[in-house]
């Protein structure tokens, strides 16, 4: 198995690095880049979001990404969401509505709400739970996730 | 409630909300640590088998491969268990489930520890194996364990049964069956664990009991418990499913055998294959009443499949046969119960812990009465349900928190009628249900249950709550600083939570069974009452005030003299001393002997009880039997609202849970004898799955015993859920589904 | 997971050449193939990853025909106006395949050569009687999507060989699509049953044309002549769209597996057809002048 390189931009930042390419995004991010908030819940099946960052705009499950694939690409985590020390106003909603518990699925429901609300910035409650339907949550019941992506969108200027 | 209080019952926000936002909070798969090896388990291929053999030396000649363990390298007790030491940490002689541990493989990195794991070659002689707890029963079969299956048994009666079917006027019979259920908590189970220098093992735990993980730990390696530190992570998620120890017991015996640093992380199809479920359980229940709706006989005769191992079998068997008579008086009861052993994934602890069993089959029979009777279900419950001073079927005398029963029912009533009104979609059958439901709370009588917890005063000015038992993720936390800023008068702000550490924190006891807020609350309104004694101790020390003209006041004491001091000054001034100002409290869950009945085993009874009631609309496809639960309401007393959200988000997670047991959840032998073992197969609800109309009616009917008159709300609310979902269903076609879940095909006639 | 080589051409003649050098596996969106992958139910010792290859990401309408490259993702397709206008039970379709992580990743002709009974693109591709254009090295082909599908995870793509495209004709007239799905739960659901109908009336009302294509009863996505022949010169009443609906119970052999029954699979295609049939026809009448 011959290593491969891939240079890709990670929230802002170019990195490089050679890595085997029976690897995965998020098998790199939490192993090479120490980026830990995307987490594995389903064991690499795409079952379950928890693994959801921001490639090229768009949500994906980054254990459903090889590492060669991202070559070229920019990459959004959850750590990239509140860069200078002040949430997010989605990460604010989360904390305030108390649309986290045990805080597991919350990386990858706020990287799923943002790349929604980034291509919908006004969006009903049905399109929110279209939006999130990818993102396992055992604890919440999804109510206060849902208000809490709906509040960050109200906060945002209408168009 | 009009009174005012500081912080109790407001919307305050989570501390730890912040990290869990910003991916900052530390799971035990995100904490780095140098020098950090992994470990991988090899689990049996088999059901059941005799191990002839296993050769580690193909894998330990891998580069990069520690050790390969296995049972004979355990130093210390090779077994475990919870109630019944009757687990082996890695498997001994025999494999008794698919997926059990029986070799562990440690190396400098996991895709090594993988690829060597396969091949440690195990030698077995399969067995056939017994799935059915009936059968598991019958002679002839496998003896699993030296004991024989039984796990557990119980046989309770109350008042004369045959004379109780004897003046009934109608008598009906009937089989339930609810299915086996993972937690999946997102966070699969893990462990990491560290030998340091000085013989000490650090061990890293997602567990709802690391003090009992501390002395496991400590047993199977043969060391003193103090050499065995235990702290705890960041949980995501437990729901019952971390009270097991299994991987915190092989982390530590990894890092003890390399005198380094392992971790081990669980697939979720090792969660789903190794780690406790839900029991399943056939319940054959008999229900005798007048013709005027009085309940008058109930007999049941039930069957739990307790799995490989028994883990928490035997106490969910037990709020499994209390809970079967629900919220209702009825004078005449026996209850069988049998905890049966089999070769199916081991089944303990789970949000509801046997109360879900129950109440499906008894709130499902209560409607089919109810329509016998031609009586409508509402009535039927308003005439049979738990008054304060009733005395249930174990003996224990209800206490006034029944008064939360005919108010759930009122609430109902109107709700019922409301739902009624809600015009169908076109081609869609509409059906509307309720259940009522008991939820005990505690350890039970005989089983010792203190909590200890300890508050700190800081020179800085914050209040440290050091929680004996860790916060799973339910805001636990949240409610201990919100109770403590209420009972020092301080903001919510400056009390602040340590994360536990078995060597620091005092010993708060396993973090389960809806009692949690009630136990450290207790504890921590005592703690504070007497931090602040002992703060006025060392105020009159220093300032040479006598005693008893000093007074405390909102984080102050107040001098003879008007001049007010801050305590943080005098914890600064005791800090200068060498010494901390701090106070620690045990609170023991109540169980009076003057009115605790001592005649029942071990665990039993339990007496004090949740009570709440949930009413949902469905809309029925009546060709295709596909059920949609558009409306819910949930109606749950918890006594007094420590914080509002906290509540909300126990029921809505519960509700949700609760759907899914009635709707799809279930982990069934599949093809090739295989456990449905992934999300792909095991499907829990999303976004799209929850009602559209959601609403929550929170009771405060306080619980004298309680903090502030609260009670436990952590799994009461998805206890109704299911059988409200049934009794809904038939109220839409007719069908009366007698087996969860309530799948389509059990709707329709083909 | 086991190791494998990783290729990433640039241009999609060197995609060709490299497949037809090595045999190496497709990789598109890699949302089947990479957990497939991962479980050790597939191996491939080389795999050609397309990411690069813009050219076959595409929807265009070209002299009647719509055209929608392979490395199309589920979620363009299910957002294209285009579509939307000419083949909306294909739109539908998309839009209910995993959820957006999936669709975002996901691609059409990934869900094709994938050849699950169950996916969730191929009953709408095959009631407009959809043609795969098929490439390698040497040249290219064209086939019927029909006689592409042979079996569960079988299909008739060769070595060296990619999915370039697939094409159909726009219905004519007074036509109507529609697609429906059944799943377990709602959400990220996989088809227990899934049908997709597609039919064109004369100007008299009469059924002139139509197609019937029903995903997980069969061990590929089939059509049923049974149920169009049933229709075919009738005006498509209650009675005669029912009676059509029953006939495609001859044309279907489901299997019980976890998610669902053999026999409720066959009962609820006949529900799902006719609803199905009920949806396109009212869609068709509507375009009647």
């Amino acid at each position: 198995m011959k290593s491969i390189q891939a240079t890709f931009e990670i929230n802002g930042h170019e990195v490089t690095l050679s890595s085997a390419p029976n690897r995965t995004l998020l098998e790199v991010l939490r192993q090479d880049l120490g980026l830990t908030g995307a987490k594995d819940a389903c064991g690499g099946e795409g079952e379950c979001g928890a693994c959801t960052v921001i490639m090229d705009g768009k949500a994906v499950n980054s254990c459903l990404v090889f590492i060669g694939q991202v070559q070229g690409c920019s990459i959004e985590t959850i750590e990239g969401l509140s860069g200078n020390g002040d949430l997010h106003p989605l990460q604010r909603a989360f904390v305030e509505v108390g649309a986290v518990q045990c805080g597991y699925c919350t990386p990858g429901v706020i990287m799923a709400s943002k790349a929604l609300l980034n291509e919908n910035p006004h969006p009903s409650d049905e399109d929110i739970r279209e939006g999130l339907s990818g993102n396992l949550c055992r604890c919440t019941g999804y109510v206060k996730i849902v208000d809490a992506v709906r509040i960050a969108a109200e906060q945002q200027p209408r168009r | 409630m009009t009174e005012e209080t500081l912080t109790l019952g407001k919307s305050e926000l989570r501390k730890d909300a912040w990290d869990k936002v910003t991916g900052a909070a530390q799971y035990v798969a995100d904490i780095p640590l140098t020098d950090l090896c992994h470990a991988v388990i090899v689990r049996s291929p088999l059901h059941y088998g005799r191990i002839l053999g296993i050769n580690k030396s193909a894998a330990q000649n891998i580069p990069g491969v520690l050790r390969v363990l296995a049972a004979e390298d355990i130093p210390g007790n090779k077994i475990f268990g919870p109630l019944l030491q009757d687990q082996p940490s890695l498997a001994i002689d025999i494999v008794r489930h698919l997926g059990e541990p029986v070799a562990i493989v440690i190396a400098d990195n996991l895709e090594t520890a993988r690829m060597a794991s396969e091949l440690v070659k195990v030698e077995y002689e399969p067995l056939e194996p017994v799935f059915d707890p009936g059968q598991s029963l019958k002679p002839g079969g496998p003896r699993l364990h030296p004991e024989g299956n039984l796990a557990a048994q119980f046989d309770i009666q109350d008042g004369d049964i045959e004379a109780g079917f004897a003046e009934a006027d109608v008598v009906l019979e009937n089989t339930f069956s609810v299915p086996r259920i993972s937690p999946a908590y997102m966070e699969p189970e893990n462990s990491l664990a560290r030998w340091n220098e000085d013989g000490l093992i650090t061990v890293w735990v997602s567990s709802q009991h690391p003090f009992t993980d501390q002395v496991f730990i400590a047993d199977a390696l043969d060391l003193p418990v103090e050499k065995v530190q235990v702290k705890s992570a960041v949980i995501g998620g437990a729901f019952g499913g971390k009270e097991d120890s299994s991987l915190a017991i092989l982390a530590a015996l990894s890092a003890w055998a390399v005198r380094g640093a392992v971790r081990i992380v669980n697939t979720r199809n090792e969660s789903f294959l190794a780690h406790p479920k839900r029991h399943p359980a056939l319940i054959k229940m008999k229900l005798g009443a007048k013709r005027d709706g009085t309940l008058v006989a109930l007999r049941a005769m039930s069957h739990m499949d307790t799995g490989a191992y028994a883990s928490y079998g035997p106490a969910v068997g037990i709020i499994f046969t209390e809970t079967l008579a629900g919220s209702y008086r009825i004078p005449n009861v026996h209850f069988e119960t049998f905890v049966a052993y089999t070769n199916s994934p081991l089944s303990g602890a789970m949000r509801g812990f046997g109360s879900p069993q129950s109440h499906f089959a008894l709130e499902s029979m209560l409607d089919m009465l109810a329509a016998e009777l031609d009586m409508h279900p509402l009535a039927l419950r308003r005439k049979n349900m738990l008054r304060p001073g009733d005395k249930m079927f174990t003996g224990v005398v209800v206490n006034d928190t029944a008064n939360s029963l005919p108010i759930c029912l009122d609430q109902a009533e109107a709700i019922i009628k409301r739902f009624s009104q809600i015009e169908p979609a076109p081609g869609k059958t509409v059906g509307v249900g309720m259940a009522l439901a008991a939820q005990s709370m505690g350890l039970g009588a005989k089983v010792p249950d203190d909590s200890t917890h300890r508050l700190e005063w800081s020179p800085d000015g914050d209040v440290y709550v050091h929680l004996g038992s860790p916060d799973m993720g339910q805001g636990l936390a949240m409610a201990a600083e919100q109770v403590t800023a209420e009972a020092l008068g301080l903001p919510y702000e400056v009390v602040k939570t340590i994360p536990l550490d078995t060597l620091t924190s005092p010993n708060g006891n396993v973090t389960c069974a809806s009692r949690m807020t009630y136990m450290v609350g207790n504890a921590l309104i005592d703690a504070a009452d007497r931090l602040i004694q002992q703060l006025l101790d060392e105020a009159a020390r220093m300032m040479n005030f006598p005693r008893e003209q000093l007074s405390y006041q909102v984080g102050r004491v107040v001098c003879p003299d008007g001049q007010k001091v801050d305590a943080a000054e005098i914890a600064s001034r005791v800090a200068d001393d060498g010494r901390t100002l701090q106070c620690e409290s045990t609170f023991s869950f109540p169980y009076p002997e003057e009115t605790t009945p001592q005649h029942l085993p071990i665990g039993m009874p339990h007496v004090i009880f949740c009570f709440g009631a949930q009413i949902v609309r469905v809309e029925v496809d009546p060709e295709i039997g596909n059920v949609d639960v558009t409306h819910l309401v949930a109606i749950h007393d918890v006594g007094r609202v420590i914080s509002k959200p906290a509540v909300e988000g126990q029921i809505e997670g519960a509700v949700a849970t609760g759907l899914g047991y009635a709707l799809y959840e279930e982990m069934p032998l599949k093809e090739h004898q295989q456990w449905v073992d992934s999300f792909t197969e095991y499907l829990i609800p999303t976004t799209k799955d929850v009602p559209l109309n959601y609403e929550i009616i929170i009771l405060e009917v306080p619980e004298a015993s309680g903090p502030y008159g609260a009670k436990g709300i952590g799994e009461i609310p998805l206890v109704p859920t299911a059988p409200a979902v049934a009794n809904a269903v038939y109220d839409a076609v007719g069908v009366r589904v007698k087996s969860l879940p309530l799948t389509p095909e059990k709707l329709i006639k083909i | 997971m086991l190791e494998f080589d990783f290729l990433t051409p640039n241009r999609l003649d060197e995609s060709t050449a490299i497949l037809e050098e090595t045999g190496g596996c497709i990789l598109a969106g890699g949302t089947d193939l990479i957990p497939k992958m991962r479980n050790d139910l597939f191996f491939a010792p080389i795999l050609v990853d397309l990411s690069n290859i813009d050219e076959l990401s595409f929807i265009e309408e070209k002299d009647d025909q719509i055209v929608i490259g392979a490395l199309t993702t589920h979620q363009a397709i299910a957002e294209s106006a285009l579509l939307k206008s000419t083949n909306p039970a294909l739109v539908t379709a998309a839009g209910t395949v995993g959820c957006v992580q999936t669709r975002n990743r996901g691609t059409l002709g990934g869900n094709i050569a994938n050849a699950s009974p169950a996916a969730d693109s191929v009953p709408p591709l095959l009631v407009y009687d959809a043609q795969i254009r098929l490439l390698n090295k040497a040249g290219e082909r064209t086939m019927p999507l029909t006689e592409f599908l042979v079996g569960p995870g079988m299909t008739k793509l060769e070595s060296g060989e990619l999915i370039h495209s697939v094409s159909f004709s726009q219905l004519q007239g007074a036509w109507g699509g529609a697609f429906q799905k059944l799943g377990v739960r709602n959400g990220m659901a996989i088809a227990v049953v899934s049908v997709a109908a597609a039919i064109v009336l004369d100007a008299s009302g009469k059924v002139s044309d139509t197609r019937l294509a029903l995903g997980s009863v069969a061990s590929t996505v089939v059509r049923s002549p049974k149920a169009e022949s049933a229709l075919i010169g009738h005006e498509p009443t209650p009675e005669v769209v029912s009676r059509a609906a029953e006939a495609c119970a001859e044309d279907i052999s489901p299997i019980s597996d976890v998610r669902s029954t053999a026999e409720y699979r066959r009962h609820a295609a006949i529900v799902l057809a006719r609803r199905v049939l009920e949806q396109a026809a009212a869609e068709a009448r509507g375009r009647l002048v």
